[in-house]
């Protein structure tokens, strides 16, 4: 009976998958080469950010943390407290022509302190 | 001073050490004197972990920036309070915290411990001091407090987001949840190491069982709860992995708890209950590993640790160790007691069993997904809400169900014709709260429909349960219905306990489903005069407030709330801009509906140069049942931890006549 | 810095004391053995627990039974075979209890 009740359980487990498929993934702006579908993009704001994120968008550049490749970015809605240049963030979105269109209400940034290892 | 700290933790860590080795080698040779002599190791090393962290408070206290650690955490001006419960805000004190906690926890468990049997004990006893050696361990040489600088002026303060009660003593209750596990896994273990085939190892670890789950529960609950009013972004819970990394430990301690009721009651699933206290403790101590290393992308993602691979090889033995274990040991626990019916109560636990773990595992199995994706693909791919929720419903709702189901069925065996003369009236509860909740419009949702009629069938089987009861106590004792009441509860407290910890994770659920299902959500900017509506309130911005306070510039935006007529009050979302620490924390208004229980949240998205505001209204039914479910949730974990001088004289006598010196 | 020396030395003498104090106490003892319940005990506690369980088992059924939730037709057939159980199990322990007396006493001779 446990045997019937765990293939329930992958059964369920694989249709899920099945039906939406592997997760998102997370790119630094140096990967984002290619990738046409929704990404989860990861870099550090640089630059200050212009415009508004709740009218006609917050543009901003991102670049990965160790490395030079920057992108930029458009993107609507709630902007996170912690935002500002400098910072580190995770965005998703999509690639087009060169611009990352972020999907609405999606920014996210890392809580500075807390954890981080000895200075 | 920090000369003391250190040595301290030396001390505690050479005790440990002394604690495993010592203590191995005499449970192994049976010899009394080394074994009591290894159990006084722990607690000399409880003793040495105190000096560390009273050399620790007394750093915090007087503002010693000469500790690298309070410069880290705190500043002159930050209040007294938080300056001390800094002590668990960064990760060199929170590991102090858990050494301690966990240190506390093996003294206690060394003096009450002998009810297990000493032969147990003493194998009890090195494997918390195998535990409590890689904590000191990486205190020591590792991931130190103590380390010192030349003394600044001022300290780089607590990010004000951490600056509330809440998120003060979450910490504390979690950890007392997370170690607590530890408790029931050294038994565990001591029993299949002095090859003992009885349960009382089960009967001895049983309260703490209880009560670190019971910690780890309100635990997350205060963490939702800073994380809804704090960081408000207007939920409570957002999958993420340290979020998880709670959740999970607990998703199966709560399967232990129940799988152990089996074991008692049947002396079946001897093998399982050993997975189960294995798989709450790897997890729990894989939670604290994913809360302290950079290994997972999180929004509280801490940079690359070394701490990390210490944590991941402690896993790793642990894991292999004690899986191990459980398979040489497995002739020993194998029965022949089969389940005698698919309808019993065995069964519904079972099925529960099932159901918690698959959740638990496929939590895991999402919040490690990125690193295997990275191994295997070269790309770190996350999963995120729809898949956490997809299981979340699938598992969840059926586990509703089975709480309704559970307490309606007898053991053994249920016939079905007594099944539907029990199942009658919460059946027709439910499904007359359905009919309702349909005409009411709830149908938006089929998950938030679904969730109600099974909360139903739940809360009317649990009543049913409390009132057959009371009234089978009165025909048998001829007394009255509130003697008869509290008779009952006092004969049968992990039952009836049980039962309103079940009530308590209905109303969750009622609450979860409210305001996650039904919620409205309504966006607009607004200048100084303009109103916005949702869900029937009517909201008009006023303007901006500036007021300066000690360490921060607080700035509000004024919001006049109307429902038809009726003036609501004034409500005042807005920002904190914070000097030493250069920070802005969001800070929301929320206004609770005594009746309803429902909430209207409200955050200043953005303050605008020309005086407009962005405005954010969520209107959320129901939220405030999850937190009065916390409340219950207590009151029966209490009931069933509560004494019981019966019980205690029966099992007395039960084993009374074991490990007689001969 | 003289209180921390004071502190750390209380603290490690008190730590020694604590592990030596077994061994102080009792510096050369006839029995050094751990007690471990021998295979007698074992099954003692086995059967001590079986009968709890059969005990515990009846007042169940009995409960279940006035609440309604197992049938009277279902009580009738259960509760024979579990008050047989129960006999059993506690026939069971006598005989063990006075296996055991009859064991030790030669022992103590």
């Amino acid at each position: 009976m446990v045997a019937l009740s765990v293939a329930a359980v992958l059964a369920v487990f694989l249709l899920y998958t099945s039906i939406a498929g592997g997760g998102t993934p997370t790119l630094r702006p140096s990967q984002l080469a290619g990738h046409t579908g929704r990404v989860s993009l990861v870099g550090k704001v640089v630059g200050a950010p212009t415009g508004d994120a709740h009218a006609g968008g917050l543009r901003f550049r991102l670049r990965d943390r160790d490395g030079t490749a920057t992108v930029p970015v458009v993107y609507t809605g709630s902007v996170p407290d912690l935002f500002r240049q400098d910072r580190e963030v995770v965005v998703d979105g999509k690639l087009r022509n060169g611009l990352f269109v972020a999907v609405p209400n999606t920014l996210v940034t890392k809580c500075p302190s807390k954890y981080t290892p000895k200075r | 001073m920090p000369d003391l700290g250190r040595a301290a933790l030396v001390t505690s860590l050479l005790l440990l050490v002394y604690a495993l080795v010592a203590g191995s080698l005499a449970a192994w040779k049976g010899r009394r004197r080394l074994a009591e002599s290894a159990q006084n190791a722990l607690i000399g090393s409880f003793a040495a972990t105190i000096v560390a962290a009273v050399v620790l408070l007394a750093a915090l206290a007087r503002h010693d920036f000469s500790f690298q650690y309070v410069a880290d955490h705190t500043s002159r001006e930050l209040p007294l309070g938080y300056t001390l419960t800094a002590f668990w805000g960064g990760q060199e004190g929170s590991l102090l915290l858990w050494l301690l906690v966990l240190g506390g926890y093996s003294v206690a468990a060394v003096l009450t411990g002998k009810r297990a049997g000493r032969d147990v004990l003493a194998w009890v006893v090195p494997v918390l001091g195998f535990v409590g050696t890689f904590f000191a361990f990486m205190l020591v040489f590792v991931s130190s407090p103590f380390a010192t600088q030349r003394a600044l002026a001022d300290g780089a303060g607590l990010t004000p987001s951490l600056q509330n009660p809440y998120m003060a003593i979450h910490p504390p209750m979690l950890y007392l949840g997370y170690v607590g596990l530890t408790v029931p896994f050294a038994f565990a273990m001591g029993a299949l190491l002095s090859r003992r085939t009885d349960e009382r190892w089960i009967v001895a670890t049983r309260r703490w069982t209880l009560a670190a789950w019971a910690f780890l529960g309100i635990g997350q609950l205060l963490g939702a709860h800073w994380a809804y009013v704090e960081i408000g972004w207007g939920g409570y819970y957002a999958w993420d992995p340290v979020e998880n990394a709670a959740l999970m430990p607990w998703l199966a301690a709560t399967a232990f708890l129940h799988s152990v009721m089996i074991q008692e009651r049947r002396g079946m699933l001897r093998v399982w209950n050993m997975v189960l206290v294995v798989l709450a403790f790897c997890l729990s101590i894989f939670g604290t590993f994913l809360t302290r290393s950079g290994v997972i992308q999180s929004i509280h993602s801490f940079a690359q640790s070394p701490l990390g691979s210490w944590f991941l090889g402690f896993i790793c033995l642990t894991t292999v160790g004690s899986v191990g274990l459980v398979l040489l040991r497995l002739p020993l626990l194998r029965t022949k007691t089969r389940l005698e019916s698919l309808v019993s109560r065995e069964a519904t636990f079972l099925y529960n069993n099932l159901l918690l773990v698959a959740l638990a595992l496929t939590i895991l199995w999402g919040v490690v997904y990125p690193i295997l994706s990275e191994a295997v693909t070269g790309e770190a791919a996350s999963v995120s809400k729809p898949y956490y929720n997809f299981f979340l419903h699938s598992f969840g709702l059926p586990l509703l169900l089975l709480m309704g189901i559970g307490p309606l069925v007898a053991w053994r065996r249920a016939s079905l014709r007594a099944l539907g003369r029990t199942f009658l009236w919460p059946l027709a509860a439910a499904l007359a709260a359905g009919v309702v909740l349909l005409a009411l419009g709830a149908g938006s949702s089929r998950v938030g429909v679904i969730a109600y009629t099974f909360s139903v069938f739940g809360l009317a089987s649990i009543v049913l349960e409390f009132a057959r009861g009371t009234s089978a106590r009165r025909a048998l004792g001829g007394v009255g219905w509130p003697a008869a009441f509290s008779s009952l509860v006092a004969r049968n407290r992990r039952r009836y306990g049980g039962y309103v910890v079940h009530a308590s994770v209905v109303l969750l659920a009622i609450g979860v489903a409210g305001s996650s299902a039904y919620q409205t959500v309504r966006e607009a900017r607004l200048k100084p005069g303009d109103t916005m509506t949702v869900a029937g309130n009517r909201l008009v911005f006023r303007g901006f407030e500036t007021r300066m306070e000690s360490n921060h510039r607080a700035i509000r935006g004024l919001v006049d709330v109307y429902r038809g007529d009726k003036y609501l009050g004034r409500y005042k979302p807005g920002k904190n801009e914070y000097f030493a620490e250069d920070q802005i924390s969001n800070e929301v208004s929320i206004r609770h509906n005594p009746l309803t229980g429902g909430d209207l949240f409200l955050i200043a998205d953005q303050v605008n140069a020309d005086g407009s505001i962005d405005l954010k209204a969520l209107q959320k039914p129901l939220v405030n049942l999850i937190w009065l479910a916390g409340f219950v949730f207590v009151g029966g974990a209490l009931i069933a931890l509560w004494p019981d001088a019966r019980e205690e004289r029966r099992l007395a006598e039960r084993y009374a006549g074991a490990a007689v010196r001969i | 810095m003289t209180t921390a020396l004071v502190v750390g030395a209380l603290l490690a003498i008190a730590c020694i004391g604590l592990v030596a104090l077994p061994f102080l106490r009792e510096p050369s003892v006839r029995d050094d053995r751990l007690a471990r319940p021998d295979e007698l005990e074992q099954r003692r506690l086995a059967l001590a627990e079986e009968r709890d369980r059969a005990l515990a088992a009846l007042k169940e059924l009995e409960f279940d039974h006035r609440t309604g939730k197992v049938s009277d037709d279902d009580y009738r057939e259960l509760v024979g075979p579990l008050r047989a159980h129960a006999a059993e199990a506690l026939r069971a322990l006598d005989l063990r209890a006075e296996h055991t007396a009859e064991e030790r006493v030669p022992a103590r001779g």
